[in-house]
């Protein structure tokens, strides 16, 4: 178990330096100079050269590389070009928003689809799991931004149960900063939801037949518990990577819900820091989204190990 | 005393051709500590009689007839009753040892399992039963813990924990549907042994379901050999043994691979039933083994053979039972 995990941590490592490289490679290559757009077009040259100076642009690629990559490593993110405040303060003020949300995202599109999965499972081709089934495609299709905004209309507009947009900040306490992110959440989880439904389905429905679920039918076990307790189980094997890498779609789906709902999240600032040249803020960014989605497949694959003792011995005979 | 009864077992599947009928008017009976062996090829029906006793048919098989167990027939019994009763009345054992565990769960709680559900032990108690059930099929918890995966142990550990299983609850009637045939051959005798002593020591019944006649001939107190969905044959082993009246009986039989006294297998090419047997939706008209055997007559093309007594408790199914016997 422990040589597992260290294999898995070194394998995180390693895939994080290599993002950097990409981002920092890319953003290099890509044309666009954050001191020009800082001056504007008409900066004098002197000018120009003097702030490019200031923000350690003249020196060689490698060096500066070196010293972001440090500077993350050190937790100095360095400074934000347009709004002049550290990239940490920036990011601490926004993770709150975003880090709470898609955390619920995947806790609601979680236990929205696991028992409804199994449910539809466990009554194959009845009319329940067909209605389940046809529902998760609908669900499927339905683009999360548009379904964002007939959720505004119903409970915003219409019902008046929570607000339409806006984060209520923490400081307002738990209760209303949860309220403006129930709707977002839900919109972020549906289309995850319907995806993780079909597979937990097909999922359980495999694992039905093998032959452990009719030895613990022959125990005496109800149909419904050999399901549960037998048959789950095994089932949330496949189910955990697909929820890994629904994580990184969720992430890419709060940049286009933070939007549609202003919320203050870490998707607006990224999409702002791209349309504002904000390099250094668009860097930390991505690697830190790298990071995320590299830490949530560590967890999963924590997470095989505990669901697979196979796993955790590397499979062989003692 | 009769443990287990079987009448007039039908069971049949609704398919999109028409119905298929897997079992046909299958009569069986099982005493305290006896074993009975069901033989016969593939396909011939034994698993799915296992599988009826236990209630366990797949969805969309229908059942007809009686299955008797302390006079209540489980045909007749809700779900609610049959989930009681398996696992306490009776329990099966599986083919594939390798399939049968839940490779997520270790093997004490699948031992346990049973006995907090049946008798309702506490986690602690049903772990002690199970450490004694385990110690019984020969895993001693010292060397073999409750803790342990089942990919941890070899096959015929495997098989061992499913026996334990089985056993946990004390059941009258253990199904044992080939429980050799995934193991070792080294294996199979020990689990055939430990299998022979528990019917010894608990007095259960054993139903043995396998496509070996020598297990049959070594294990078991009473046979019937199916073919088709049909038991062909009946009786107590060594009689059917002597005698083997009818000709399926004897080409199973025949197509043993023998072995003459000094162990050393004999040299003659090996006798085969010819042909397959018929999938249950184009079974003939008369007799299921008419396309395969060699003393076919009109009739047998025409009508279907009963049962017919030929010495004490033996029967075979066989209109040319006399004839067959003669030319033999």
């Amino acid at each position: 178990m422990t040589l597992f995990l260290v294999k898995r941590l070194i394998m995180l490592v390693a895939t994080l330096l290599v993002a950097a490289v990409v981002v920092f490679s890319v953003l290099e290559i890509l044309p666009g100079d954050p001191a020009l757009v800082m001056l504007g077009v008409s900066a004098q040259p002197d000018t120009l050269a003097a702030l490019r100076a200031e923000m350690g642009l003249d020196q060689p690629a490698w060096l500066r590389f070196f010293q972001w990559v440090g500077g993350l490593v050190t937790g100095e993110l360095g400074r934000s070009y347009t709004y002049d405040v550290p990239v940490s303060e920036l990011i601490g003020e926004r993770v709150v928003v975003s880090l709470p949300l898609a955390v619920m995202a995947l806790a609601l599109s979680t236990m929205i689809a696991i028992p409804l999965g199994v449910i539809a499972a466990s009554r194959h081709n009845k009319t329940l799991d067909i209605a389940l089934t046809g529902a998760a495609q609908f669900g499927i299709a339905i683009p999360n931004f548009w379904f964002a905004i007939l959720l505004i209309l119903l409970f915003s507009v219409t019902l008046q149960w929570v607000p339409a947009g806006g984060f209520a900040g923490w400081d307002a306490g738990f209760w209303p900063a949860v309220q403006s992110l129930l709707l977002p959440a839900f919109a972020l989880a549906l289309p995850q939801a319907a995806i993780l439904t079909r597979v937990t389905r097909s999922s359980v429905l495999e694992v039905l037949q093998e032959d452990f679920v009719r030895t613990a039918r022959a125990k005496g076990l109800s149909r419904n518990a050999a399901l549960w307790r037998h048959a789950v189980r095994n089932a949330l094997i496949p189910v955990i990577t697909i929820l890994g890498l629904q994580f990184s779609f969720l992430l890419a789906g709060t940049i286009i819900i933070e939007n549609v709902f202003y919320l203050p999240g870490l998707g607006r600032l990224l999409f702002q820091a791209i349309a504002q040249r904000d390099l250094i803020v668009v860097k930390d960014l991505v690697v830190l989204l790298a990071g995320s989605v590299v830490l949530v497949n560590f967890l999963v694959d924590v997470g095989y190990a505990v669901l697979d003792p196979r796993l955790r011995s590397g499979g062989g005979h003692v | 005393m009769t443990l287990l009864s079987i009448e007039n077992l039908c069971v049949e599947l609704e398919g999109p051709e028409g119905t298929y009928r897997l079992l046909n008017e299958v009569n069986l009976s099982l005493s305290k500590g006896q074993c009975l062996g069901l033989v016969g090829e593939s396909g011939c029906g034994k698993s799915m009689t296992a599988l009826a006793i236990m209630g366990l048919l797949p969805q969309g098989m229908r059942a007809r007839g009686a299955i008797f167990v302390d006079g209540e027939d489980l045909l007749r019994a809700e779900e609610d009753r049959l989930c009681h009763l398996r696992g306490r009345k009776m329990a099966m054992v599986f083919q594939e040892p390798m399939t049968a565990l839940n490779p997520v769960v270790p093997i004490g709680r699948q031992v346990g399992e049973g006995l907090r559900l049946h008798l309702g032990l506490t986690r602690h108690e049903a772990e002690t039963r199970a450490a004694q059930s385990l110690a019984r099929v020969g895993l001693p918890a010292a060397r073999f813990p409750l803790g342990l995966f089942p990919h941890q142990l070899s096959g015929g550990q495997r098989q061992r924990v499913v026996i334990a299983m089985a056993l946990a609850c004390g059941p009258d009637i253990l199904v044992a549907d080939e429980p050799t045939t995934a193991l070792d051959v080294t294996v199979q005798a020990q689990i055939l042994d430990l299998l022979a002593d528990i019917i010894d020591e608990f007095d259960m019944g054993l139903v043995l379901i396998t496509h070996d006649l020598g297990v049959v001939a070594e294990t078991t107190d009473t046979m019937a050999v199916m073919y088709a969905g049909r038991v062909v044959e009946d009786g107590p082993t060594d009689e059917v043994f002597r005698r083997m009246a009818h000709p399926y009986t004897r080409g199973l039989f025949a197509a043993m691979p023998s072995h003459s006294s000094d162990g050393a297998a004999t040299r003659t090419p090996l006798s085969t039933i010819p042909g397959r047997v018929p999938d249950a939706l184009s079974r003939p008209a008369g007799c299921p083994f008419v396309t395969r055997c060699g003393f076919a007559t009109d009739v047998c093309h025409r009508s279907v053979p009963q049962m017919e007594a030929l010495g004490h408790r033996h029967g075979a199914a066989c209109f040319n039972i006399a004839r067959g016997e003669v030319d033999q």
